[in-house]
């Protein structure tokens, strides 16, 4: 071929070819990957409530129970689970209930009421709102109400109960929040179970601090917390 | 005259070796280009020698070239829309065609119409070349290597037209006429460049079955209306975004809505959800995607008190690089940089009921179990899939929300 027009040609007709090669080869390409799966897309993480340490399986199994005994999952009416209900389903002895809470520490607080009464003063307001607002990517609240071996076993579970409700009521009050009822997990305790040691008033921020706090006065209270668990 | 033929002239050197730079460099662009066709994250190359450097995820200013709305044409009928580097594709060929000519005819030996036809249209590569370089500077603020190496391979066609031009325009009219010939040449050309685009566009897998296939939000409202609304112009379509204020990409989907006029014809709603650990559970605060970002989302929060959401927010992403410095070094360091443009809303970042709302607001994201990465975009309640964020996003919008289109 000697006619430089048709040179010309043949090579601009053979590079036009090739390009249009390469357009279809780069598209065919991408398709075929198309259609195969995204394994990037499928391990990426779904948002979901923390999880801590702390929630192993034993603690689960026990605030599952709680959970599903008492009123927070399903369409139970009642709300919250007595002494007699709580020895049953946790299937736990007094000091490993505790125990199972010690991993909170940092990010509970135990309510003081005076002898006999569950109205809850200044300091227990604070620390209620207080703790309520530190929930970060917690899922349930649970307030564990008790009361002091003074009295009948009777009169203390209905007053640890009494307790149990005014935070809930506070809450209620005090946050409006439409959710609150599917969050908080209730339990009163009264005088016969999982009563807590002196030790509890120097390791937890409790709302009287600076204030008398032995064996007696602590379990005049309702411990309130958090709890970073999936469930 | 063996000699002559085997040293081609100036003009027909520029032709051949522009024409070869530009179908490199075209064939680079376009090849980056279609891989995206299957709706993956890929590395975009961004070096004057084709295929050398890639970088993944795309922080190079030809990533920013190729996601910008300006590096491809029909986006709103085809996914991504045609490159406009395809289009190269053919001009290149049809001039590395008119190179070869020119050198096996010495030039001289072309008619002389023919040449002053070549003359003007070896100057349209450079007049588009300045065109998409004008855009690149006022529009995107980079260069890219790559469009570089198709701007410079222009501007050789273009030296060799202006030579061969000249020559023809010293000599007296000879050949066919002038209409013919430039009318032949540049329907030859037109068509070369329009074969690879029309190609590409037929070859282009069909995407709508993809659109809207990614999941709907499974709760539309915020209990505790904690969510924040962002005042637009033209509010048509309700809108829910999940966005990080310092992140990249959120920031690159906000300039395209915005740049696109969509984002003036949404009803948007912001959930923020700032991937760093020190706020926000779901990451490691160890290890924080971009620290800082609690701060920065609590001002954006502030900011509703004065009607101010949306300002610290484009403030926020505009401020992206000094805030992510300040972020590494300490959250006060980013509240001082928001205090001396916004002091009100920085006096308010530390209120524990800023803290509660923006936890209401990463709640909010666990109810509706949405992925752990930003932005994420829903329209009516359904989700814009990411891979229909940036090239397909007025495809997929022209499909899912065609009212929010100007």
């Amino acid at each position: 071929m000697k006619n430089p027009m048709m040179i010309g040609l043949a090579t601009g007709a053979a590079t036009l070819t090739l390009m249009l090669g390469i357009v279809v080869t780069k598209v065919k390409a991408a398709e075929t990957r198309l259609k195969e799966p995204d394994k990037a897309q499928e391990a990426v993480a779904v948002a979901d409530h923390a999880e801590e340490a702390y929630c192993t399986p034993a603690f689960k199994q026990v605030l599952q129970r709680v959970l599903n005994a008492c009123g927070l999952v399903g369409q139970e009416s009642r709300r919250g689970c007595q002494p007699g209900d709580v020895k049953t389903f946790a299937s736990i002895d007094d000091d490993d209930f505790n125990a199972l809470f010690t991993p909170l520490v940092k990010r509970g607080g135990i309510v003081m009421f005076d002898e006999g009464k569950e109205d809850i003063d200044d300091g227990a307001r604070r620390l209620v709102e207080q703790k309520w607002n530190e929930r970060k990517g917690a899922r349930y609240f649970f307030i564990v109400a008790r009361a002091s071996t003074t009295g009948s076993v009777d009169k203390n579970r209905s007053l640890s109960h009494r307790r149990a409700n005014s935070v809930q009521y506070f809450l209620k009050e005090k946050t409006n929040d439409p959710d609150l009822d599917s969050q908080v997990g209730m339990l009163w305790l009264g005088s016969e179970f999982a009563q807590l040691g002196k030790d509890y008033c120097e390791t937890w921020e409790n709302s009287r601090n600076g204030q008398k706090c032995d064996t007696e006065t602590v379990n005049r209270s309702a411990f309130v917390s958090w709890v970073d668990c999936r469930l | 005259m063996s000699n002559e033929r085997s040293r081609p002239a100036p003009a027909a050197l520029l032709a051949v070796v522009g024409s070869l730079l530009g179908l490199a460099f075209g064939a680079v662009s376009t090849t980056d280009f279609a891989a995206h066709l299957d709706r993956k994250v890929h590395g975009v190359t961004c070096s004057f020698v084709p295929g050398l450097i890639s970088s993944e995820g795309g922080a190079n200013a030809c990533a920013t070239a190729l996601y910008s709305p300006y590096s491809s044409l029909f986006r709103r009928s085809i996914w991504g829309g045609v490159p406009i580097a395809v289009f190269a594709l053919g001009a290149f060929a049809f001039f590395l065609g008119m190179g070869v000519w020119l050198w096996r005819a010495n030039v001289s030996g072309i008619p002389r119409s023919v040449r002053v036809a070549y003359g003007a249209l070896g100057l349209t590569p450079a007049l588009v070349s300045i065109m998409m370089f004008t855009i690149s500077m006022s529009k995107l603020g980079a260069v890219c290597k790559v469009c570089s190496g198709i701007y410079i391979a222009s501007i050789l066609v273009a030296v060799s037209a202006a030579l061969v031009l000249k020559g023809a325009l010293e000599e007296a009219s000879s050949g066919p006429p002038l209409v013919l010939a430039g009318g032949v040449l540049a329907v030859i050309l037109g068509t070369a460049s329009a074969a690879p685009a029309l190609v590409y566009a037929a070859s282009v897998p069909d995407f709508g079955p993809f659109v809207g296939g990614c999941g709907k939000l499974e709760k539309t409202e915020e209990k505790h209306n904690a969510l924040i609304k962002l005042p637009t112009s033209q509010p048509t379509k309700k809108a829910l975004m999940f966005v990080d204020p310092l992140c990249p990409t959120c920031k690159a989907f906000h300039e395209q809505l915005t740049s696109e006029g969509i984002f003036d014809r949404l009803e948007p709603t912001v959930s923020l959800f700032p991937l760093d650990g020190s706020c926000n559970w779901m990451i490691d605060a160890e290890r924080p995607v971009h620290p800082g970002a609690c701060v920065v989302a609590r001002a954006v929060i502030c900011g509703e008190a004065s009607q101010e959401s949306r300002q610290v927010l484009e403030w926020a992403y505009e401020h992206q690089p000094e805030l992510t410095a300040a972020g590494k070094v300490s959250p006060a360091a980013v509240k001082q940089i928001i205090a001396a443009r916004f002091p009100k809303e920085a006096a308010c970042v530390d209120d524990p009921k800023t803290d509660r709302r923006l936890t209401q607001m990463l709640q909010f994201a666990v109810e509706n179990h949405i992925r752990v990465s930003t932005p994420q975009f829903y329209l009516d309640g359904q989700r814009l899939c990411d891979e229909d964020s940036d090239l397909g996003l007025s495809y997929a919008l022209r499909r899912l929300a065609p009212e929010v289109l100007p």
